[in-house]
């Protein structure tokens, strides 16, 4: 299933010494972060330092020649999204005084050098098709076509749904949780682990602010259902570190691998963004499903010492973005009664979903952004995948 | 000594719960201390007692209550009131809290005109009553709360303002405190940050009311101010590790990411190992990060880790940041340490900074127990003293 080719990269601080050079303007403009040489992604702070003498009246902010901030003042420091592709950037500051251009600075930041030997993975694709209400089961490897980057692609290999399962369920036990809620997950991981055929694997995660239980993967549902009968309802919630540590732990897994999450997903304690979350999710293959425990309303704003209402906002949507491009999806519960059945359907669907390998024809390792799409020559059906992955 | 008494009554009319928008009501009998307390309503007629009888059980049950309090009877005390308060107030009627509140003044006017200093006990006796109150939750008992945590704000600022001492200021300040942090403990920020207001206006260096006034505004952006509060704490007490974190993360907060990073680093690297110490270690990291240095984020983690092992935390956030270094292996090795780990049974850093840790306020809590415990006996002097108040009434009301 994988073609194993080992990759030497070779370090490129050639370049890195020459944006050092290229960092002091004469004009006394300073780059002071990001430092020289480090690769950078996301948001990212800029800090910069004007000479005195000349009165400022902004500095501007370019990445490969895009303006992406102003600075009025002092400190000239501003965060900005420098995207996610792992590329060389040139970063570029221009500071302006009343007259216009005083004085600039460039430097090339690095993409990030891969010192280990990698995987050149066959892209699977686990792809639910639904006719009105009901899974279509009667298709054929002719029936779909696949592009990745608008390019038709060449299935190596299909199949519908015989692949053997790895899940992470990931539980949150927080505080909220108590009582009945906490009944009712017990209740719902147990049908899930019940449902595992021979050869589905699953480890058991139950967090709050904390990790409260982790499990290895195993195939061994009376042992992992165990654990589900010691679990107790306490704390806040961190979705974000505990839906990241669950897509590494699948990582290195092969084939089909899913994290069920169960959560409001009103995430208030993480030190990881979500933004990093979507980016691990694009990276790799695994699908999150998220039951979404929030009696089916429109997500509420917080706030908290950690992030206001728009930045909790941002999380949210991040985390919904993440689930709905993984080829996962989020099933909003309204009553407790309701979980048991919410984990049957999703596992239903997995053992429905047509599984669809191929090597993309372009592969770069260049940290771009790959889109995927599956068509059916068949009217009247919905299909759902992944939406594309970062190209590692 | 009447003038000083006199004093005293026409504040206590004008203060006590209610403070000023009642004074400025014709129809409140408290607004002119001359006027009766109560007027009856009903003759009796009905065969339910009149509004006077009523009253004057409330006054002798509140009585008996507050002599069992002087007495040391603390848990039957407080009991006691809660079940008078709910016998008396409805949620649905705004005025049986009148009601009540008249028959408790009346008593208050009384002792407090014999001694001032009975206010203190009497005003920790409706502190614990509002602790309770929000034990059992809010709903059905709204009104309750609010008039609780109304007697013993009121008392504690009419205390300190009849007093003038600078004693009288401390331990005002220190229950408004203690109000502020129940408050805050049930996420009522903009409450608490009118308490803890008072609190520091009444003695600024009462540290623990600007820690929880520092919450308040870091829970409603208001990160400037959070800082300039939290530079006044460190300068008052500069091993208070918890107001250096906040300051530090607050600082990063409005772009002062040296001086932020500077104070990251001091704590990260303190020789303390509580959650201070780790909850710096993951920002210092997360700040490393955002400012494109993996390198110095990974360095802060792993230095982490050799103190708190485990921490699962950590080993997320050094997985994380190895990852997006490229270096998928060793973030892979890193994670794989989780699987290893114990349960944590303890809150982590990160939500302690989110909560409002009542350990905070224990200190406040522990002064106002024992200057109100010290002033028990006046209030017990004070009981003993029948129609005291009213004949120094009819002197403010001439």
């Amino acid at each position: 299933m994988r073609r194993r080719v080992s990759i030497c990269l070779t370090a490129l601080l050639a370049l890195g010494l020459l944006g050092a050079a290229a960092a002091r303007a004469a004009v006394g403009v300073q780059i002071d972060s990001p430092a020289d040489g480090a690769p950078i992604f996301g948001p990212t702070e800029v800090k910069v330092q004007v000479g005195a003498g000349e009165p400022v009246t902004k500095v501007e902010i370019y990445v490969n020649g895009k303006l992406l901030g102003t600075m009025a003042k002092p400190p000239y420091t501003l965060t900005v999204d420098a995207g996610d592709e792992n590329v060389k950037r040139e970063l570029k500051v221009v500071a302006y005084g009343p007259a216009g251009v005083i004085g600039s600075a460039s430097r090339t930041v690095q993409p990030v050098q891969i010192d280990d030997t990698m995987d050149l993975k066959l892209q699977q694709l686990f792809v639910t098709v639904n006719r009105g209400e009901d899974r279509a089961l009667d298709l054929d490897e002719g029936d779909f076509r696949i592009s990745d980057n608008r390019k038709p692609q060449q299935i190596v290999t299909f199949g519908k749904g015989e692949l053997p399962l790895t899940a992470v369920l990931l539980l949150d036990t927080s505080e909220s949780m108590k009582g009945e809620r906490l009944e009712g997950v017990r209740r719902g991981a147990k049908a899930f682990l019940q449902g595992m055929k021979p050869l589905d694997e699953a480890a058991l995660v139950t967090f709050s602010d904390r990790l409260l239980q982790i499990t290895p993967f195993s195939e061994d549902k009376q042992t992992l259902a165990k654990v589900l009968t010691k679990t107790e309802a306490a704390g806040g919630t961190a979705v974000n570190d505990f839906l990241y540590m669950s897509l590494k732990l699948l990582e290195p897994r092969l084939g089909r691998r899913v994290v069920i999450l169960l959560s409001d997903g009103a995430d208030v304690h993480s030190v990881v963004p979500m933004s990093d979350v979507l980016w691990k999710s694009r990276t790799g293959q695994a699908m999150i499903y998220w039951i979404q425990l929030e009696g089916g309303e429109k997500h509420h704003s917080y706030t908290s010492a950690w992030r206001n209402a728009g930045e909790n906002d941002k999380e949210y949507e991040t985390l919904e973005k993440a689930v709905v491009e993984s080829g996962g999806r989020i099933q909003r519960i309204d009553k407790t009664a309701e979980l048991e059945g919410a984990f049957r359907s999703i596992l239903q669907e997995l053992r429905e979903q047509y599984v669809i390998g191929y090597y993309p024809s372009d592969v770069r390792k260049d940290g771009r952004w790959h889109d995927v799409s599956v068509d059916v020559r068949r009217s009247g059906v919905r299909v759902r995948t992944r939406d594309g992955y970062l190209d590692f | 000594m009447i003038s000083n008494r006199a004093r005293v009554l026409a504040a206590l009319a004008l203060l006590c719960v209610g403070g000023t928008a009642r004074a400025q009501d014709p129809n409140d009998p408290f607004s002119n201390p001359a006027s009766p307390a109560v007027t009856a309503t009903d003759n009796g007629q009905s065969g339910r007692p009149s509004r006077r009888e009523a009253m004057d059980e409330v006054q002798g049950r509140y009585r008996q209550i507050l002599a069992l309090w002087a007495g040391g009877q603390t848990e039957k005390a407080v009991n006691d009131l809660i079940a008078l308060e709910e016998s008396v107030v409805r949620d649905e009627d705004a005025g049986t809290k009148k009601r009540l509140l008249k028959a408790e003044e009346a008593i208050i006017h009384e002792i407090g005109a014999a001694n001032l200093e009975t206010l203190v006990p009497v005003a920790m006796l409706h502190h614990d009553v509002y602790r309770r109150y929000l034990e059992k939750g809010a709903k059905g008992h709204s009104l309750l709360l609010a008039h609780a945590r109304g007697m013993a704000r009121d008392l504690a600022i009419l205390y300190q303002e009849q007093s003038g001492s600078e004693g009288a200021a401390l331990v005002s300040s220190r229950i408004l405190t203690s109000l502020g942090g129940m408050l805050q403990q049930y996420a009522q920020q903009l409450p608490a940050a009118e308490m803890f207001y008072r609190a520091v206006a009444l003695d600024p260096r009462n540290t623990a009311a600007m820690m929880g006034l520092c919450i308040v505004y870091e829970k409603n952006s208001q990160y400037q101010s959070a800082v300039d509060l939290l530079r006044k704490i460190a300068t008052l007490d500069p091993a208070y590790s918890e107001a250096r974190l906040r300051l530090a993360l607050n600082l990063k907060r409005l772009g002062q990411t040296g001086e932020a990073r500077k104070g990251l680093i001091d704590l990260a690297e303190s020789k303390e190992t509580g959650w201070v110490t780790v909850l710096a270690a993951q920002e210092l990291a997360r700040l490393y990060s955002e400012q494109g240095s993996p390198a110095g984020a990974q360095k802060v983690l792993e230095a982490a880790l050799q103190r708190f092992p485990n921490d699962a935390r950590l080993y997320v956030e050094l997985a994380a940041v190895l990852d997006r270094k490229g270096e998928m292996r060793g973030a892979q090795a890193v994670m794989d340490k989780v699987l290893a780990l114990k349960p944590s049974a303890d809150d982590s850093s990160r939500l302690l900074y989110n909560t409002t840790r009542q350990e905070t306020f224990a200190q406040a809590r522990q002064f106002l127990d024992e200057n109100a415990r010290s002033r028990l006996s006046l209030l017990a002097e004070a009981l003993s003293v029948p129609n005291h108040a009213g004949i120094a009434a009819e002197r403010v009301g001439s």
